[in-house]
């Protein structure tokens, strides 16, 4: 009988308090909106198991929760803390990224560079909040809505943080066609919304080439703190541009980004064992995650609107909302916004320009705030 | 320690205005380089001819080692003047032949931009395609050829 009542004292029953079923009940949020309503099912739905497996009450000591050092999850988490999956995801996504569109209209690479101002605004709200530096500088990444990338400079500035910045910057990934409409619709007029992009012009191959070799030169000689991110991304997309190396980009693109995706999404989801991530810090985080996102949608679409002032040939201002990198979300929003207006409006391409040079923005950014707090 | 006091504390305005330059900047040069990257790419490559422009084609001397054909550089703008020079060649491979054929022949030769030309030919209906691969020569009449010259 007392052996029963030893075994039953440490089932997940008795152990589990208000905090796991209240992150019980947020992972099984997520496991719905990515399932059933197809909001990033690729990241929403193994984050989601992950907080169900994360939170599932467990007796201390036995090597099973995430931060025991000689448990299952705890190696699988060593991919996450290190900046590896992130890395390896950035080599899928590169992989996978067609930079024809923004070598076709360069312009465009700049509402990229304006979406990042997101990051900076939310460095100082965070700080303004209490925030340590390193934290401060990873709560700000969540704008650059590039969820690989905040992991890795968290992991590397504030690592207690990843759980809540991860889940952050992933939800309001998944949250854009909810977030971004109404900020692009307030800052632009109807007339703005209209404006037709003109066809973009055909990129040789040697171009497509070219252009992760320059990136790679250029951006990690600016960032070097960025050549874990950048360093593999254009890599990638060399394998996928110099037709020669077809079976390494295919699996760069496929079977290698996929397994990354899994376990870090796995990892980052039980990360969030209810009893470190229910804290007051979280709470600041996914708010400060929201301004940071806003204020980068914003950002983009309000500079579209100066260059306009000063460009012969009008852009869309709507395309600065793509300037952030969630690839393609944000681009498949702005081109569905534009289309509510004028059906016969196509705007993807273009969107996915601004979106492919915000993607190398914040991984500048991110290097630019690493190389920042070193020594702080 | 909390508001502006805490963001001055801890050097947050130099960073975040340093941060935005930097980042701005550094996009600002990439997007300047790639967008002269075609511009630096079309000075270092040759362009192909495009058969439509109207070129004016220099006066070219018959060659010793390549007795027959007369090989105007650069390559002749006009379709009826490949033709011309085609002509003799693909009376060699017979009424039908493989577009293979003739360009090994093509390349024998050392006439420049093979492909492209047979592009041209087969795109102003001169080569036609006869079915399982083989294609025919059908060169436009003499009375065609005088239109074009007089129009």
């Amino acid at each position: 009988m007392e052996l029963l009542f030893q075994f039953l004292s440490n089932t997940g029953y008795y152990l589990a308090d208000y905090r796991h079923v209240i992150m019980i009940v947020i992972g099984s949020l997520f496991l719905y909106l990515g399932s059933a309503k197809h909001y990033e099912p690729l990241l929403l739905i193994p984050i989601g198991f992950g907080i169900l497996v994360g939170n599932v009450p467990f007796f201390k000591g036995f090597g099973l929760g995430i931060y025991e050092s000689n448990s299952v999850l705890h190696y699988l988490y060593f991919g996450v803390v290190t900046g590896l999956y992130p890395s390896i995801v950035f080599l899928g996504l590169g992989a996978m990224t067609d930079f024809s569109s923004l070598l076709a209209r360069p312009v465009l690479m700049l509402l990229g560079a304006a979406a990042q101002m997101g990051i900076f605004f939310t460095l100082l709200g965070a700080l303004a909040l209490g925030f340590l530096p390193k934290e401060a500088g990873s709560i700000a990444i969540i704008g650059g809505a590039d969820g690989p990338t905040s992991i890795f400079l968290t992991a590397k500035l504030a690592p207690h943080l990843i759980g809540p910045i991860a889940i952050a910057a992933y939800s309001y990934m998944a949250l854009i066609p909810v977030i971004q409409p109404p900020i692009m619709r307030l800052l632009t007029t109807r007339k703005e919304r209209l404006i037709r992009m003109p066809e973009l012009r055909e990129v040789s191959k040697k171009e497509r080439v070219i252009f992760p070799a320059v990136g790679v030169l250029l951006c990690c000689f600016l960032a070097p703190a960025s050549i874990p991110l950048l360093g593999t991304f254009f890599f990638g997309n060399f394998l996928k541009e110099c037709g020669v190396t077809d079976r390494l980009a295919q699996t760069a693109r496929t079977a290698i980004i996929d397994t990354a995706t899994i376990l870090l999404g796995l990892t980052v989801g039980a990360s969030t064992q209810g009893d470190v991530f229910l804290t007051g810090k979280s709470v600041s985080i996914f708010l400060l995650g929201a301004v940071a996102f806003s204020i980068a949608t914003a950002s983009g679409v309000i500079f579209a609107k100066i260059m306009n002032l000063f460009l012969k040939e009008k852009i869309n201002p709507l395309l600065g909302a793509a300037g952030v990198s969630a690839v393609p979300g944000s681009a498949r929003e702005v081109h569905l916004v534009g289309q509510s207006e004028d059906p016969e409006n196509y705007l993807l391409m273009h969107a996915m320009a601004c979106n492919s040079s915000g993607v190398i923005g914040s991984a500048i950014c991110a290097g630019i705030l690493w190389s920042f707090m070193v020594g702080l | 320690m909390y508001g502006l006091k805490a963001i001055t504390v801890h050097n947050g305005w130099a960073m975040a205005l340093a941060g935005a330059l930097i980042v701005f900047s550094g996009l600002v040069v990439l997007s300047f380089v790639i967008s002269q990257l075609h511009k630096v790419l079309m000075f270092f490559e040759k362009k192909p001819v495009d058969f439509q422009q109207d070129q004016e084609t220099p006066d070219i001397e018959p060659s010793e080692d390549k007795p027959g054909f007369l090989l105007p550089k650069p390559f002749p703008a006009d379709i009826n003047e490949i033709v011309r020079l085609y002509k003799p060649l693909v009376e060699e491979l017979g009424e039908t032949f493989y577009l293979s054929e003739l360009y090994e022949i093509l390349r024998k030769n050392d006439f420049p931009h093979p492909h492209i030309t047979l592009t041209a030919l087969r795109e102003s209906e001169i080569l036609i395609p006869d079915g399982d691969g083989v294609f025919t020569w059908n060169p436009p009449t003499e009375h065609d050829d005088n239109e074009k010259v007089e129009g």
